[in-house]
């Protein structure tokens, strides 16, 4: 909300003020400020929660108190239109930058720099592998980039500029366990930054595709998504790195996920297993339009990883019960299957899906659930329902559809999507609402 | 036999110096001693956004125009009773203001430039935005 009426301020010149829930204005607005939108907006704040709340409780809202200022809420909101403009709310032009952080750190003893490296929130709170210059420089090995040149620099958390160097990605991986081999798969993953965050409990998936997977011994097939192998490990781990000291996400500071989600403690890491995907099945990365020879790293973003549980059986097809759980799914548009390859050859030669495209249509015809808990969820209420009340179809129709209509929440086939990872020990499978982002090369930074 | 009770006692002194709670003296002076570490620094410094001026305010409310402005939050109305139950405040104690409530296109995380130039251009006076959360 800062960027609308920052825009109505800054370019119009009309004077704006903003109301939000205090848990809004309580976490991240001052870091927005300060990094990101650098205009002081004038906010009021409604207790939280807000939404979820009756009518009538919210009408009460407009009589109370702002939870900003403590002045009752339509006094503040006339104040902020009317009082004068305070020397800090007029201030213009590039700020005092700090300090380029010190590419050494004072000497110390290794028990006070794990200390400091956890009081600065530069880890996931396990002892890491501390930087010194000598793993460092065999890090660097690992890629022929320059350890200073800059891989990014629109890389922060809510909108904040933080470039970053080739340099402080290797350090990274050496904190977090690396082998100068996984480095470029690691500079790939950071150009991928910022990662998602929500005040929801949104996670992220990392899945490696093409030839790199096998060079580094990445695990896509037994125990693929268990803590089973080191590239694994380490490059999911490394994403936490990534996101804590590179983005500069830090929870009550620049993040604000409430409850947070434990799949953010491995990010999912694992890479494709293609050697063992029927035929006519395609590859994640070659769904997506990379060419089969590529190395491809991917940052999905979702939610939830809905488990199978059991082993596929001949008296309830696999596409059934994976269609079942779909509808637990919130539907956003997008789900992406994660199956064992002894799955992916029964789609294929016992229930006919010749190639994983047709399975996607397939779910885009079946997949229904009723109106009232496709809208029921906030996700889609907040993000579909708007495109709705402005004639958007067919989410236009479902709205108006009376709450036990069954609607088909994936209307877009190409926006399910299939990975093969495992071991076939056991015919099992994962639906999830992850939904991928845009695939970075691994040889651009080898 | 001579051999044999050496070969006992330096496994004894072995066993005994790796036993638990027990540590050779050389070991000892490294622990009170610890050697430092220089570290390469992972903090990346982030830049301060450059400032931007808010609007000038107004002098008074009376007799101006004030958009409110739904972000579309929630989807499903919650914001619109809160700036619905805004407008009837000003009606009631601010009559002399205008007030006029407008939808953003598109869902709360879409931009509405038209929107803001659609305001502009009816001259209005003030902007009440909301409500997230």
């Amino acid at each position: 909300m800062s960027r609308e009426a920052g825009a109505i301020e800054s370019q119009y010149g009309i004077p704006t003020v903003a109301a939000a829930g205090e848990n809004v204005v309580r976490f991240g607005v001052e870091a927005n400020v300060a990094y990101g939108t650098g205009m002081p907006i004038r906010y009021v704040a409604f207790p939280f929660p807000f939404s979820g709340q009756k009518r009538e409780v919210l009408k009460h809202y407009v009589e109370g108190a702002d939870k900003v200022s403590g002045k009752p809420m339509m006094q503040a909101i006339v104040d902020g239109l009317t009082n004068p403009l305070t020397a800090a709310e007029q201030l213009s032009g590039r700020p005092p930058q700090a300090a380029v952080a010190p590419r050494l750190l004072p000497p110390d003893t290794e028990d006070n720099l794990q200390r400091l490296f956890k009081e600065n929130q530069w880890t996931d709170f396990n002892p890491v592998i501390l930087p010194t210059e000598e793993r460092v420089a065999a890090m660097l090995k690992g890629t022929r980039h320059k350890p200073d040149e800059i891989v990014k620099t629109a890389s922060g958390t809510l909108g904040a500029n933080r470039p970053f160097t080739v340099e402080k990605v290797a350090i990274l991986a050496v904190m977090a366990g690396a082998r100068p081999e996984y480095l470029p798969v690691i500079l790939a993953l950071s150009t991928l930054a910022p990662y998602q965050d929500s005040t929801t409990s949104i996670a992220n998936m990392v899945v490696v595709s093409g030839p790199i997977r096998t060079e580094i011994g990445m695990n896509a097939g037994l125990g693929a998504l268990g803590p089973n192998n080191e590239a694994n490990a380490v490059i999911g781990r490394t994403m936490t790195l990534i996101h804590k000291v590179i983005q500069g996400y830090q929870e009550g500071v620049t993040g604000f996920a409430s409850l947070s989600n434990p799949l953010r403690y491995n990010n999912l890491t694992l890479a494709e297993n293609e050697e063992a995907l029927p035929e006519g099945w395609l590859p994640f990365h070659v769904q997506m339009g990379f060419k089969p020879q590529d190395s491809v790293v991917t940052v999905f973003t979702g939610w939830n990883f809905v488990n199978s549980a059991g082993w596929v059986e001949e008296h309830y097809p696999p596409q059934m019960l994976m269609r079942d759980y779909m509808r637990s799914l919130p539907g956003l548009g997008a789900a992406t299957i994660l199956m064992d390859p002894s799955v992916a050859t029964l789609l294929k030669d016992s229930q006919g899906f010749a190639t994983n495209a047709a399975l996607g249509e397939w779910f885009a015809r079946n997949v229904e659930e009723t109106a009232a808990t496709y809208w029921g969820n906030s996700i889609v209420s907040s993000m579909i329902g708007p495109l709705a009340d402005q004639g958007l179809e067919p989410y236009a129709t479902w709205k108006k559809a009376p709450a036990e209509t069954l609607i088909k929440p994936f209307p877009n086939a190409g926006n399910i999507r299939t990975v093969v990872a495992g071991g076939n020990s056991a015919s099992v499978w994962f639906v999830s609402d992850f939904r991928p982002g845009r695939g970075a090369l691994v040889d651009d930074w080898r | 036999m001579k051999k044999a009770l050496l070969t006992s006692l330096s496994l004894l002194s072995s066993l005994l110096l790796s036993a638990p709670g027990s540590m050779p003296a050389y070991a000892a002076a490294d622990a009170a001693n610890p050697p430092l570490l220089t570290v390469l620094n992972p903090a990346v410094t982030a830049e301060l956004a450059d400032r931007v001026p808010l609007a000038p305010r107004l002098d008074t409310l009376e007799g101006k125009t004030i958009y409110l402005v739904d972000t579309n939050w929630g989807g499903f109305g919650n914001n619109d009773i809160l700036l619905r139950e805004m407008q009837a405040w000003f009606a009631e104690h601010l009559p002399g203001v205008k007030t006029i409530l407008k939808s953003k296109q598109g869902n709360f995380v879409t931009d509405d430039p038209a929107l803001w130039k659609e305001i502009a251009d009816a001259r209005a006076d003030g902007v009440i935005i909301g409500v997230a959360g």
